[in-house]
């Protein structure tokens, strides 16, 4: 998957790996990853895999500001994986006046690759930001038994996603008061 | 336990392991990997004062910015060693980290091999581990091929020795003939005991080994010096504090 992302962001139909021949990785997925004869070496051969492009990411962020810029947590591939998809979405815990750059909280992903921003703090619950707050392991687990079932999860999904009128409503069905979070940093 | 010191099954495993790792090389592990990040702090103070150590996620042994950087440098052949942990493991050298049951229709589906199934090419030596040793976990053929034992032709391949270790056992993969075998036995366990608990044919021949036997200073220096590091440095400091037993 990491594979087919790179190749998405560097705008390359597909990219070489090393390893993965052999697995039901490819043989699950025979559209996705192809074993090729290395181009510059005819001795060899190589696991390529397809280019993904994603018609819209959606991430969550720390801070936003009104042009599109972004920080993100530290660590990760949101910036690749903004690269590779058409359309990205971020939430983000605050808007800004503007999101510096040089901002040592988070790392910064510029406007160009962000469609829309979205106020939504604590918006990666029930997963938690570092430094901001836990994930509610509460609300994880009932996640993740529900999702034992199409029937337990259909009934997860029309609890806290389509039943749900706003942001603010699913606060408040988790019990949480977004205000507080203001005065938690 | 057997061995006298009334060990933990993580701090059995963890000395095992910490023979694995060399001076310098560069050893390995993932993120969620407490009993090989104890095996490689415990080697480099048993046996390898130069080992160069690398536990994804930590604060002092991860040189890394994101995960692609480590993945990269494996691929690179930058790394000597790498510890995998897996749900099930065949007699064809496969490990699966995917799915717990039947694939189609899994009694649970796993987080997947984050790169292992990569890693189980790049790296030179690869030590799987499994903190049980039975027949669920020894199968005959893995439900989910997450990381490949053998590899098709012509496809480059760095691993060159992949060994198994259990609370009862070693196994070592034989590159030859792409069989896991049976290397040794540890102490206070049969042979017998050993393929009763496995799911396919062991091969054995002839004599098994004894594995080394655990010694006292292993056991004190796991438990002073590198308990007190990995809580004073936080890696892994909760799981230090609870699973290696005070000197």
């Amino acid at each position: 998957m990491y594979t087919m992302i790179q190749a998405g962001s560097m705008g390359v139909p597909f990219t070489s790996t090393l390893g993965y021949a052999g697995t039901d990785i490819l043989e699950r997925r025979p559209e996705d990853f192809k074993i090729i004869e290395n181009p510059f070496d005819s001795q060899e051969r190589t696991v390529v895999a397809k280019a993904m492009n994603p018609d819209v990411a959606i991430f969550h962020g720390l801070k936003g500001d009104r042009l599109g810029n972004v920080l993100v947590q530290k660590h990760g591939e949101e910036l690749l994986l903004a690269q590779a998809s058409r359309r990205v979405i971020v939430t983000v815990e605050e808007i800004v006046n503007s999101v510096d750059f040089e901002d040592s909280d988070g790392w910064f992903i510029p406007a160009i690759h962000v469609s829309a921003v979205v106020h939504a703090p604590l918006g990666a619950h029930p997963t938690g930001v570092p430094g901001l707050y836990d994930a509610d392991e509460d609300r994880i687990n009932e996640y993740v038994k529900a999702s034992g079932t199409d029937e337990s999860f259909g009934k997860y999904l029309n609890r806290y996603v389509f039943e749900v009128g706003s942001h603010q409503q699913y606060l408040e069905l988790v019990g949480l008061r977004p205000e507080l979070e203001a005065v938690a940093r | 336990m057997t061995t006298g010191f009334d060990l933990t099954i993580e701090e059995h495993l963890a000395i095992l392991m910490s023979r694995e790792v060399n001076d310098w090389e560069t050893s390995a592990c993932g993120a969620l990997s407490f009993i090989p990040a104890t095996a490689m702090l415990l080697g480099r103070e048993m046996r390898a004062p130069n080992a160069e150590i690398i536990i994804l996620g930590s604060r002092d042994y991860s040189p890394f910015v994101t995960g692609k950087d480590f993945h990269f440098h494996a691929q690179r052949g930058q790394l000597d060693l790498f510890f995998i942990s897996a749900i099930e493991i065949d007699q064809h050298g496969n490990f699966n980290l995917h799915v717990i049951g039947d694939r189609d229709e899994p009694d649970v589906l796993m987080p997947g091999q984050y790169g292992t199934g990569m890693l189980y090419y790049a790296v030179p030596r690869i030590v799987m581990f499994r903190t049980e040793h039975t027949r669920r976990s020894f199968v005959d053929q893995v439900n989910y091929v997450s990381g490949a034992g053998t590899s098709p032709d012509g496809v480059s391949r760095r691993t060159r020795e992949v060994k198994v270790i259990t609370p009862m056992a070693k196994l070592n993969f034989n590159q030859e003939s792409r069989i896991m075998e049976l290397g040794s036995v540890h102490e206070g366990f049969s042979v017998d005991q050993v393929v009763e608990n496995t799911g396919f044919n062991l091969g054995i021949q002839g004599e098994i080994d004894t594995t080394p036997q655990i010694t006292e200073e292993e056991v004190h220096t796991l438990r002073t010096v590198v308990k007190s590091h990995m809580i004073d440095s936080e890696t892994y400091p909760n799981e230090a504090a609870n699973l290696i037993r005070e000197p």
